[in-house]
C-alpha cells in the first residue's frame, strides 16, 4: 500500500491546537485510506478521502459536517468526531496532488472481526450470539432512523462482531445522510441494495435501508444470500448484468411460500437450507414479509422495531439440546419439537415467567428490563438476571441477580431465601422471585 | 454451541498473469522488479480473497519469451501460492501466450459457473509471433470475453496498441487510436484524454508505479470481480465489471523523472 499520509508525519490541521502524528496505515479502499493517529496523547482512527473520491461527491464534507454535529445515533457506530483539513504548511506533507480532507473517529477495539469473517465461516460463533448481532444491528438502524437519518449503503463489509459477546460495530458511517434529502452520490453495494435502486428507479433512503438490513440479517443468520437459490445456478458467469437480473429485475426470495423457482439447491446451497429451519417462525415471518411483498413494495418491509422485537424474542426461546448440547429456538408451548441438529426430542423446559414475557431457563439467557415493563423498548445491554449452570454440576441451573439490589427467592416450602447482588440461587427449589422490578415466576415442567 | 460449520457457496475466480519475460526484460532490473511487485502484492490479495465470501481466488501465471509456457499451471489458491522468480531471456511470443490462456477458458476445464477471470499482461516490448492470431483464438472463448483484461506496459518501448487490443476499445476513447498520446503515422492529433483508464494501457515509467498498478490488479480488481463494491450515481458502468479507481497519483520524488530502475 503506498499511504498518502507517510507514517511519521506531523500534520497541522485547521481547528485543531496540537499537531496529528501519523503512526501507520490500517488499511485502504477505493475511497480512501485509514491511519491510527495520536492526538494531544489519545489514539484515535483518521480516514483521508482519495482526490478521486472527493470530486465524486461534492456534499461529501456537508454530510460530515452534520453528522458530526448530530452525534453518534449509538455506541454501535463509529461516527466521524471531527472534520480536519490541512493547514497550509501541512497541505505539502500530503503524498496526493490536491491535499483533500479526512475525519476522525475512534480506533476500532480489538476482539472485533469484520462480519465476513462469519459469512465466510472462518469464525467460531454461538448462534446466541449471531442473534444479538442481528438484534444490535436492528437496534442500531433503529436508532439512526429514528434521527431521520439514514444509511444508505450497509453490507458486510462495513459491519464488525465480537464473536465473544454478539456485540457490533458500524463503521463507515460518511454516507449517513437526512432521509429523503438532496441525493448524495452512493446508491448501495450490488446484493445488498433494495430492487428499486438497483434498477434506477429510487434513490437510496430509510425504506432502502431497511432491504438492506434485512439482506445482512438473513446472510449473519443463514451464512447464504436470500436471493441466490435455482435461478443462480443458471448463471454461468456471475457478473453485473447477472448480478442486475438476480438482484433487480426478477428478484425472488429462496424461500418464498408462493414463488418455487428459487428454492436452494441441496448442494450448492446447503447452509441456507441447513439454517433456515433452526430459526422461530415469528423471525422467519418477517423475512418473508421483507423478501416477498416487500421486494416490490417498499412499505411493506419490516421495520427495524419488528426486527428487535423478533431477534429478541428468539434468544428468549432459546434452548439447549440434552443430547448434543446445540442452541435449539423450539416455539413456546410447543410440544415434540426435536433438535435440528440431532433430532433428540426436547424435553419441556424449565420456563421463568415475567410480566411481559416468558424466558427459557438455559444458560446465558437473560432478562432485561423489557421483560417487566411492557412500555419499555427491547434493550440487550442491561440485563438484570442471568440463567447459569453451576460451575461443577452443569445439571444445575441458577438465575445470577447482576441488579445492585436484593431479591427474594421463593422456595416450593415456602420459605424465603434472600439474594445479594452478584449471587445466584439454584431454580430447582424455587417457585418464584420477588424483584424490584416485578415478579418472577419459575415454572417446573411437570409440575403443577 | 458453535454456528453450523457451513459456509455461503462460493464460485471460482481465476487470475491470471501473461508475463513477459523477453531478453529486454533483463535490462536495468525489470525482471526484477517485475517478480518483487508480484511476490509482494501477494499478501493484500490473500487478504482482499478471505474479504469475499463469494470468491474462491485462484491463480495462474504464463511466460513467454522465445515460447510461451505455464509458470503456474495449476489453478492455486492465492494463500497458498509461492511465487517463483521469472527468468528473462529471448524473444516475445506473446500470442502463444493467449493461446494457452485461450484452451485453458474453454469449457472444460473451466468450470460451468464461475466468477468473471482476470487477465493481467504485462510486457514491455512488441510481440515476435502471430499475436492477431493469438488474439482471436482467444477472444473466441465466452469465458475471456467475460474477462476482466488488464495491461501494464513496462518502460516506453512496449507496444500500447497491441495491449489495447488485448484489452479491447476503450470506451472512454471514441475509438480510434488506442493509448499513449502517440501521434498516428495518419498524421492524426494526439488524443488528449483526461487522466488514466484501467480500460487503456497502464504505463508503468518506474518500479513503484509497477508495484502500484499489480498491487491494484491483484486487489481492488479482484474485489470488484468476486464480491461487488459500494456504488456511486453516475459512475461508467461499461463492461461487465466496473473497474475501480486506478491507484491515486502518488507525487513521489522518484516521479516523472524518467526511468529510474531501467
Amino acid at each position: 500500500m503506498t499511504w498518502i499520509l507517510p507514517p511519521g508525519t506531523s500534520l497541522r490541521c485547521e481547528g485543531l491546537n496540537a499537531p496529528l502524528q501519523v503512526l501507520r496505515g490500517l488499511g485502504g479502499g477505493t475511497q480512501g485510506q485509514v491511519y491510527e493517529v495520536e492526538l494531544a496523547g489519545e489514539r484515535l482512527a483518521l480516514k483521508w478521502y482519495l482526490p478521486a473520491c472527493i470530486a465524486r461527491d461534492p456534499r461529501l464534507p456537508l454530510r460530515l459536517a452534520e453528522s458530526i454535529r448530530a452525534t453518534a445515533p449509538n455506541d454501535d457506530f463509529l461516527w466521524p468526531i471531527a472534520l480536519l483539513r490541512p493547514e497550509l504548511e501541512s497541505a505539502a506533507l500530503i503524498r496526493s496532488r490536491e491535499p483533500g480532507f479526512g475525519y476522525l473517529m475512534d480506533l476500532r477495539p480489538p476482539g472485533y472481526v469484520g462480519a465476513h469473517e462469519h459469512v465466510g465461516g472462518h469464525l467460531a460463533i454461538s448462534l446466541r450470539n449471531v442473534l444479538r448481532a442481528g438484534f444490535f444491528l436492528a437496534d442500531a438502524f433503529h436508532a439512526l432512523h429514528l434521527r431521520g437519518l439514514c444509511y444508505k449503503d450497509i453490507s458486510l463489509g462495513n459491519l464488525f462482531l465480537e464473536p465473544a459477546s454478539g456485540r457490533i460495530l458500524i463503521c463507515d458511517n460518511d454516507n449517513v445522510d437526512v432521509d429523503g434529502q438532496d441525493p448524495g452520490s452512493v446508491l448501495g453495494t450490488p446484493g445488498f441494495m433494495a430492487p428499486e435502486v438497483l434498477l434506477g428507479q429510487a434513490r437510496p433512503g430509510a425504506n432502502s435501508d431497511l432491504f438492506s438490513l434485512a439482506v445482512l440479517l438473513f446472510r449473519l443468520l443463514t451464512r447464504h444470500d436470500p436471493l441466490r437459490g435455482q435461478l443462480e445456478l443458471a448463471i454461468r458467469c456471475l457478473d453485473e448484468p447477472a448480478r442486475r437480473k438476480l438482484y433487480g429485475e426478477d428478484p425472488v426470495f429462496i424461500f418464498d411460500p408462493a414463488d418455487a423457482r428459487n428454492r436452494p439447491d441441496p448442494i450448492e446451497h446447503a447452509a441456507a437450507l441447513l439454517t433456515w429451519p433452526i430459526y422461530p417462525e415469528g423471525l422467519k415471518a418477517l423475512f418473508e414479509q421483507s423478501f416477498c411483498r416487500g421486494l416490490r413494495q417498499p412499505g411493506q418491509r419490516a421495520l427495524t422495531g419488528q426486527w428487535r422485537r423478533a431477534l429478541a424474542a428468539a434468544l428468549d426461546q432459546r434452548q439447549l439440546c440434552p443430547s448434543c448440547g446445540q442452541e435449539t429456538f423450539p416455539e413456546p408451548g410447543s410440544s415434540g419439537t426435536s433438535c435440528w441438529n440431532c433430532g433428540t426430542a426436547l424435553p419441556a423446559p424449565l420456563r421463568l415467567q415475567l410480566p411481559h414475557g416468558q424466558v427459557i431457563a438455559a444458560p446465558e439467557n437473560a432478562l432485561h428490563p423489557h421483560h417487566f415493563d411492557p412500555l419499555l423498548e427491547e434493550d440487550l445491554r442491561r440485563p438484570l438476571a442471568q440463567v447459569e449452570a453451576h460451575p461443577s454440576d452443569a445439571g444445575v441451573l441458577g438465575l445470577r441477580n447482576l441488579t445492585g439490589e436484593r431479591w427474594i427467592a421463593v422456595l416450593g416450602s415456602g420459605e424465603r431465601v434472600p439474594l445479594e447482588p452478584g449471587r445466584t440461587c439454584n431454580l430447582a427449589p424455587v417457585r418464584a422471585l420477588i424483584t424490584p422490578a416485578g415478579p418472577i415466576a419459575v415454572l417446573h415442567p411437570g409440575r403443577p | 454451541m458453535p454456528f453450523p460449520n457451513v459456509r455461503l457457496a462460493n464460485r471460482p475466480l481465476h487470475f491470471i498473469y501473461l508475463c513477459d519475460c523477453s531478453g529486454s526484460m533483463a535490462a536495468q532490473g525489470k525482471m526484477q522488479a517485475l517478480n518483487q511487485a508480484i511476490r509482494q502484492s501477494l499478501p493484500g490479495m490473500a487478504e482482499v480473497a478471505r474479504q469475499n465470501p463469494e470468491a474462491r481466488v485462484l491463480v495462474r501465471a504464463v511466460s513467454f519469451a522465445d515460447r510461451a509456457s505455464w509458470h503456474i499451471a495449476q489453478p492455486t489458491p492465492v494463500e497458498q501460492l509461492q511465487w517463483v522468480d521469472l527468468q528473462a531471456g529471448g524473444v516475445t511470443a506473446m500470442g502463444e501466450a493467449l493461446e494457452l490462456v485461450a484452451a485453458e477458458l474453454r469449457s472444460p476445464p473451466m468450470e460451468e459457473r464461475a466468477l468473471p477471470p482476470v487477465l493481467v499482461l504485462i510486457s514491455d516490448g512488441q510481440p515476435t509471433d502471430d499475436f492477431e492470431a493469438g488474439l482471436r483464438s482467444l477472444l473466441r472463448q465466452p469465458w475471456a470475453q467475460k474477462a476482466v483484461r488488464l495491461a501494464i506496459a513496462m518502460g516506453h518501448d512496449a507496444d500500447l496498441e497491441v495491449l489495447q487490443q488485448f484489452i479491447g476499445s476503450d470506451p472512454g476513447a471514441g475509438g480510434g487510436l488506442p493509448a499513449g498520446e502517440v501521434p498516428g503515422a495518419s498524421g492524426q492529433a494526439p488524443r488528449h484524454r483526461p487522466g488514466k483508464s484501467p480500460r487503456r494501457p497502464l504505463q508503468a515509467s518506474n518500479a513503484t508505479a509497477l508495484a502500484q498498478y499489480i498491487q491494484w490488479a491483484s486487489t481492488a480488481v479482484v474485489g470488484a470481480a468476486s464480491m461487488p463494491a459500494s456504488r456511486v450515481a453516475g459512475a461508467t458502468a461499461d463492461g461487465n465489471i466496473p473497474l475501480p479507481d486506478l491507484p491515486p497519483t502518488v507525487m513521489d520524488p522518484t516521479d516523472d523523472v524518467g526511468p529510474l530502475v531501467w
